[in-house]
């Protein structure tokens, strides 16, 4: 149920050109003929019916009347009788009718013309002037009403194109999340199988290789574990896009103080990390912990080759951002001709041989902090370092 | 080996993992009573005595079942909940080792009455302590219900 921008617009074109099309009901000829002299020279296609039954007939079979304009006073059945049956028809109740009766019976009668559904009343014999100035308000309205009718049908069009692109996007989306998780999920054991029976031989028949032999086996576990960091890494990225936030209020202090106790744990280095004080974020503390070790493990990482190797964490004030959190190193930098690679999955500005590492440590940061609706961007220079700096999105 | 003497229950469809696993455990000397089957659906004729493992006795029951999760046919969830529902095998140490960490299988597996959920290392150290710590905790700490 596709609709294509051209049929919309072909829609909307048709809508203000087309005559307008008006019912007149009346037994007697010649009042019909004097309604068509009235209202002839506008852009209106005048439709006439000779009685209330021949009005009905007529109105089953066209649609789209702007306006019936009809006589109180016809044989067999009259106007508010026929009023009533057209009111009746869902399709129909909407049409105005304006009701032609004569002065002397005026003041009951339009009692019961509004009863019958009449929008509005013409005294006969009528002026030309209030005549044609009362079918054009009508067809006026009616016109009016066709455009915005054709815009809601246009708006709700394109509103059902976004939710369908919507929908689509969530399926894609989570498609993916279940293709990644389940390809690195079975990735794991033939590594397993890989990397342990490789270890098996190692351990097994170590006395019968010899030094190349061994060299290779060596090479064979290296690289097993290197995929298998590689595969953890796509896991943990792939289950962050399926996580729900559980936000709270977090003492960034304290956040850093243990992500560095962590880091003192597992990584040796000698770099010289200064840290400021940090106002609190809200935000989800373990996914924040994540963002904080990943930024200075990378700021160690890539500042361990100077001395001093500094590390400076910080954060201040933006009046538009708000907070802005940074770490900031004095390490080897990057050039920001590659910027648009720096936070992609599987990307990386340095070989494995300079600075080991799978390149998924960013993509992660960028992730979570685009699910807490936050930025996250950063500056570099080669050789010079690079400052990391990161928004956690509004309370 | 007569299956009601097997200690060690070893359900596993990876025939690496399964000989991994194997091998850990031989250095704790259990080999000799552990039975490895290749499936759920292998696993379940084993617990209730069906099929080859008709015997002596109308069910089997180990000291421990080391069981896998995703397997073709019968999952481990799906022998899980068979064991815990029989009165008779209700009471069998389950420890459920698997490359799965997802959440929904861990929850899963806890409400349909696992022991322990133990995500297989991949590193290959970590992989032989991971499954010498089971046995040495299953085997030789705990005690049994039989």
């Amino acid at each position: 149920m596709k609709t294509t921008a051209v049929e919309l617009k072909k829609a909307e074109a048709d809508a203000p050109g087309k005559p307008v099309k008006l019912l007149l009901v009346d037994d007697r000829e010649e009042n019909l003929l004097s309604l068509e002299v009235v209202l002839g020279d506008k852009n209106y296609e005048l439709i006439k019916a000779h009685s209330g039954r021949d009005a009905l007939k007529i109105l089953l079979s066209e649609q789209d009347f702007a306006l019936i304009l009809m006589d109180v006073q016809m044989p067999i059945m009259d106007g508010f009788e026929t009023a009533e049956l057209i009111r009746q028809s869902e399709r129909l109740k909407h049409v105005p009718i304006i009701f032609l009766t004569a002065n002397n019976n005026a003041p009951d009668n339009i009692f019961k013309g509004y009863q019958a559904g009449a929008v509005d009343y013409i005294l006969k014999p009528f002026s030309v002037q209030i005549m044609q100035a009362k079918v054009a308000v009508f067809v006026d309205l009616y016109n009016k009403t066709r455009e915005l009718r054709i815009q809601g049908e246009h708006l709700q069009k394109i509103n059902e194109q976004m939710a369908q692109h919507a929908e689509e996007l969530i399926r894609i989306n989570q498609e993916l999340e279940s293709f990644s998780y389940s390809v690195s999920h079975d990735l794991r054991a033939p590594l397993r199988a890989i990397s342990g029976f490789a270890r098996l031989l190692k351990e097994g028949y170590d006395d019968k290789l010899d030094d190349e032999g061994k060299r290779i086996l060596g090479i064979i576990g290296n690289n097993g574990m290197k995929m298998g960091k590689l595969i953890d890494d796509l896991l943990a990225f792939s289950r962050l896009g399926r996580k729900e936030l559980e936000k709270s209020k977090v003492d960034m202090n304290e956040l850093v103080a243990n992500v560095l106790v962590d880091i003192e744990k597992t990584v040796k280095h000698n770099a010289k990390i200064e840290i400021e004080e940090l106002p609190p974020a809200t935000t989800e503390d373990t996914l924040m912990h994540q963002v904080w070790c990943n930024l200075i493990t990378n700021a160690i990482k890539y500042s361990s080759k100077k001395t001093p190797a500094q590390i400076q964490v910080g954060c201040y004030e933006d009046q538009r951002e708000g907070n802005i959190y940074f770490v900031k190193d004095n390490g080897v930098g990057f050039d920001m001709s590659y910027y648009d690679k720096l936070f992609g999955v599987f990307q990386r500005l340095h070989s494995a041989e300079e600075f080991e590492g799978t390149g998924i440590g960013l993509a992660i940061v960028h992730r979570i902090i685009s699910k807490h609706g936050g930025k996250i961007w950063a500056e570099g220079k080669p050789d010079e370092g690079a400052t990391f700096y990161f928004t956690t999105g509004k309370k | 080996m007569k299956f009601f003497e097997v200690e060690i229950l070893l359900v596993e469809d990876n025939s690496s993992d399964a000989e991994l696993t194997s091998r850990a455990l031989k250095k704790k000397n259990l080999t000799e009573r552990v039975y490895h089957v290749k499936d759920g659906a292998e696993a379940i004729s084993f617990v209730f005595a069906e099929g080859e493992y008709a015997g002596e006795r109308e069910v089997n029951l180990p000291k421990l079942i080391l069981l896998d999760l995703k397997m073709p046919k019968v999952s481990g969830l799906e022998v899980l909940r068979k064991v815990r529902e029989d009165e008779r095998t209700k009471m069998i140490p389950v420890v459920i080792l698997t490359s799965s960490k997802e959440a929904r299988d861990i929850a899963q597996a806890y409400k349909l009455g696992a022991n322990s959920f133990i995500e297989k290392p991949l590193e290959f150290d970590k992989y032989m302590s991971a499954v010498t710590e089971i046995a040495n905790y299953w085997m030789v700490l705990n005690l049994p219900p039989w």
